[in-house]
């Protein structure tokens, strides 16, 4: 049977990483696009999804059988901190309208992204690591976003009560900490992963100090975003449940922020050496100790993940971290000038 | 104080919209309470607006140029409706909740007070072994029960838009968590009402019908109930003298949970003084105890200065079935005919 997928947020860090991984002749062909499947990628031009007509006659013109739903009105710790409203209305007209307007034209499948942060705040919980998809709804979210965070997790609500009125297996995938080519590097804004290869980009080209915040020891789980596209693939063909499924690296491949911030230097002075051998890419770095540390861990368990990847008996692994760094930092590197890097708002 | 206030009740016809109605112009009501000369109330009814639709919340906005609105219209139904229609619940709620807090803010409402419910409360099932008495700290510690999650998480979400609409704008639209209510005007449709109601119809029915009920279950689980005037009194406390963002609970004491059996008793010696004697009603245990603390409602309303009891509970269910006797005709019985399915 044909498939019509409708991937909304198609522009993103993970929408981007979709089309790499369905495109790309150097891509596994077990993620490839197949021949009973017509994607579509829709941007925020085309239709603001927080307007319920504009979603409708996005839905009228491609007419989707599936739809990845990415989009979302994200932005970093302060944008968050001060626009919690905006963050949870937003987000919440967003996924009403995509949920809804799919419902109505008889979408088969959703998948929805939602995000760890959505996860309780492990203030005064016990047995609250490694998380796992029970323990969404448990306690609070963090404050500091809790908008974004109460929007996401409305998803998952949402998709339990279509399942129970009407039957429909709309369902969610929860990734980690993504990074990727296409990410937002805006230092303002911007994640563990991008906000570090930025400073060491700009500290080698200004010839300044590179400085890291905090002590460099906590620990992350980093989920590479071509292999986070693999994955929505996979769901999007195998999986037909409602509940949520953590998409994630396991447990022992935490890394800690330490090793983040050597191996990003390291994927520099490797491209360095591949487009300009003469001048190596140096850096000096000095750890910003007063800084805060975030929480030292915040474990998210893949088991789920494992189970079902092993019982579908497709071929999958995650990619190396360096090697996931590297391509990330070429892509960043010879892309730099139209990233989404904020320098000019500036 | 002085500034006039203009005051939209929304759900304005409901159980606590009628009791708002009463305690605000009824003569013999404690002055305290009754509607001041610089207030101006208007209390309106889903026929008037539809608001689960942007526009018409609007025009409804537009029409009264409210300074304060309190805030009691929504999609309710009782276990069987809930339990089915989960989504319904959900998404029309949120639709209601969101239209009249972002009509408020774009409109510079000063206060909004919306009502939110006990079955907000996480689940006793799976939840902290200390999750009792509940106080409004624990509102998000858990999901909330699962036969009507759809309902209970767009109220919960109530809570969430008030703390935003506080963090991003500094408005103080707040609520309030009553426990089960009760009184005149309630919905007594047996497939769909809550305790107290129920009882009062199938007592009712079972006199004139000459048949009699048994209690299911031992009677023994323990409620707290509060009798909708009581309820207005205070959301009226509330609108005049309540500026946090945090919800309130309101509630009678711990103390004083009674057993359904008693309920049961009081009923039946409610309709005796009313008219006849009667017998027993049927209902199942649900769970055995959810307490509630209204030690935040008592610490407020003591350091305001606010002179209030709460109505001794056989006075309540008298001046209830007193109500309901009078008004069976015109009251929300549904149809009697499905009694004999339950």
């Amino acid at each position: 049977m044909s498939k019509v997928i409708l991937v909304t947020g198609g522009s993103g860090l993970v929408g981007q990483a979709l089309q790499h991984v369905l495109n790309d002749t150097e891509s596994d062909p077990a993620f490839r696009a197949q021949p009973d499947e017509t994607w579509h990628f829709a941007t925020s031009k085309e239709a603001d999804l927080r307007c319920p007509e504009q979603t409708r006659q996005l839905f009228e013109k491609y007419k989707p059988t599936h739809v990845i739903h990415l989009a979302a009105l994200v932005g970093g710790l302060f944008k968050n901190m001060s626009h919690n409203l905006t963050f949870l209305r937003d987000n919440i007209r967003i996924n009403d309208n995509v949920l809804s307007s799919a419902h109505d034209a008889d979408v088969t499948k959703v998948i929805s992204c939602l995000s760890t942060c959505v996860f309780p705040d492990e203030k005064g919980l016990r047995d609250l690591y490694p998380l796992t998809e029970q323990k969404i709804h448990i306690g609070p979210p963090h404050p500091s976003n809790f908008g974004y965070s109460h929007a996401k997790r409305l998803v998952d609500i949402q998709n339990h009560a279509y399942k129970q009125e009407f039957g429909r297996n709309y369902t969610s995938a929860i990734p980690t900490n993504v990074f990727g080519p296409y990410d937002n590097f805006d230092l303002r804004d911007s994640h563990v992963i991008p906000g570090l290869m930025h400073k060491a980009y700009l500290a080698e080209k200004s010839g300044t100090v590179f400085q890291p915040s905090g002590s460099g020891k906590p620990l992350r789980q980093f989920i590479y975003s071509r292999d986070l596209a693999k994955l929505f693939v996979w769901m999007l063909r195998n999986y037909d449940d409602v509940e949520p499924v953590i998409l994630s690296v396991p447990e022992e491949q935490e890394v800690s922020i330490e090793y983040v911030v050597d191996s990003v230097v390291k994927a520099f002075q490797k491209n360095r050496a591949s487009t300009d051998p003469s001048k190596p890419f140096d850096v000096k770095i000095e750890w910003n100790r007063a800084a805060a540390d975030g929480q030292f861990r915040k474990p998210a368990s893949n088991e789920k993940l494992a189970t079902l990847l092993k019982e579908s008996g497709v071929q999958f692994e995650f990619t190396p971290f360096e090697q996931a760094l590297h391509e990330t930092v070429d892509w960043f590197v010879k892309n730099y000038d139209s990233a989404r890097t904020g320098v000019n708002k500036q | 104080m002085s500034t006039p206030k203009v005051i939209l009740v929304t759900g304005g016809s409901g159980l606590v919209g009628q009791a708002m109605r009463h305690v605000l112009f009824d003569e013999k009501t404690e002055l305290a309470f009754r509607a001041q000369p610089d207030e101006v109330w208007h209390f309106m009814a889903s026929k008037e607006a539809d608001l689960r639709s942007p526009e018409e919340t609007e025009k409804l906005f537009e029409k009264y140029k409210p300074t304060h609105v309190v805030h009691l219209a929504a999609l309710v139904g009782g276990l069987f409706k809930n339990m089915s229609h989960n989504l319904s619940f959900l998404r029309d709620n949120i639709l209601i909740n969101d239209n009249v807090l972002n009509t408020s803010h774009k409109t510079n409402v000063q206060k909004v007070i919306s009502c939110l419910s006990t079955c907000v409360f996480p689940d006793g099932a799976g939840a902290p072994p200390d999750l009792y008495p509940l106080t409004e700290a624990k509102i998000h510690l858990g999901p909330p029960h699962s036969s009507n999650f759809g309902y209970s998480h767009a109220k919960r979400l109530v809570d969430v838009q008030n703390r935003a609409y506080k963090e991003q704008y500094g408005r103080n639209y707040t609520s309030a968590i009553p426990t089960n209510i009760f009184g005149p005007h309630d919905n007594y449709d047996l497939r769909d009402s809550h305790v107290i109601p129920g009882l009062m119809h199938k007592c009712y029915l079972a006199e004139k019908n000459g048949t009699v009920f048994q209690p299911a279950g031992s009677g023994r689980p323990l409620r707290q109930f509060i009798y909708s005037h009581d309820l207005a009194k205070v959301f009226i406390w509330m609108l005049r003298h309540y500026d946090d963002v945090e919800p309130l609970i309101v509630s009678v004491s711990e103390e004083q949970e009674v057993s359904i059996e008693y309920v049961v008793n009081k009923v039946v010696a409610a309709f005796q003084k009313n008219r006849a004697a009667r017998n027993e009603a049927a209902g199942s245990d649900g769970q055995f105890r959810k307490p509630t603390s209204n030690a935040k409602l008592r610490a407020v309303l003591e350091k305001s200065g606010v002179n209030f009891e709460f109505t001794p509970f056989e006075q309540a269910l008298q001046e209830s079935v007193d109500w309901f006797v009078e008004n069976y005709e015109t009251a929300r019985t549904g149809d009697v005919n499905q009694v004999s399915l339950l």
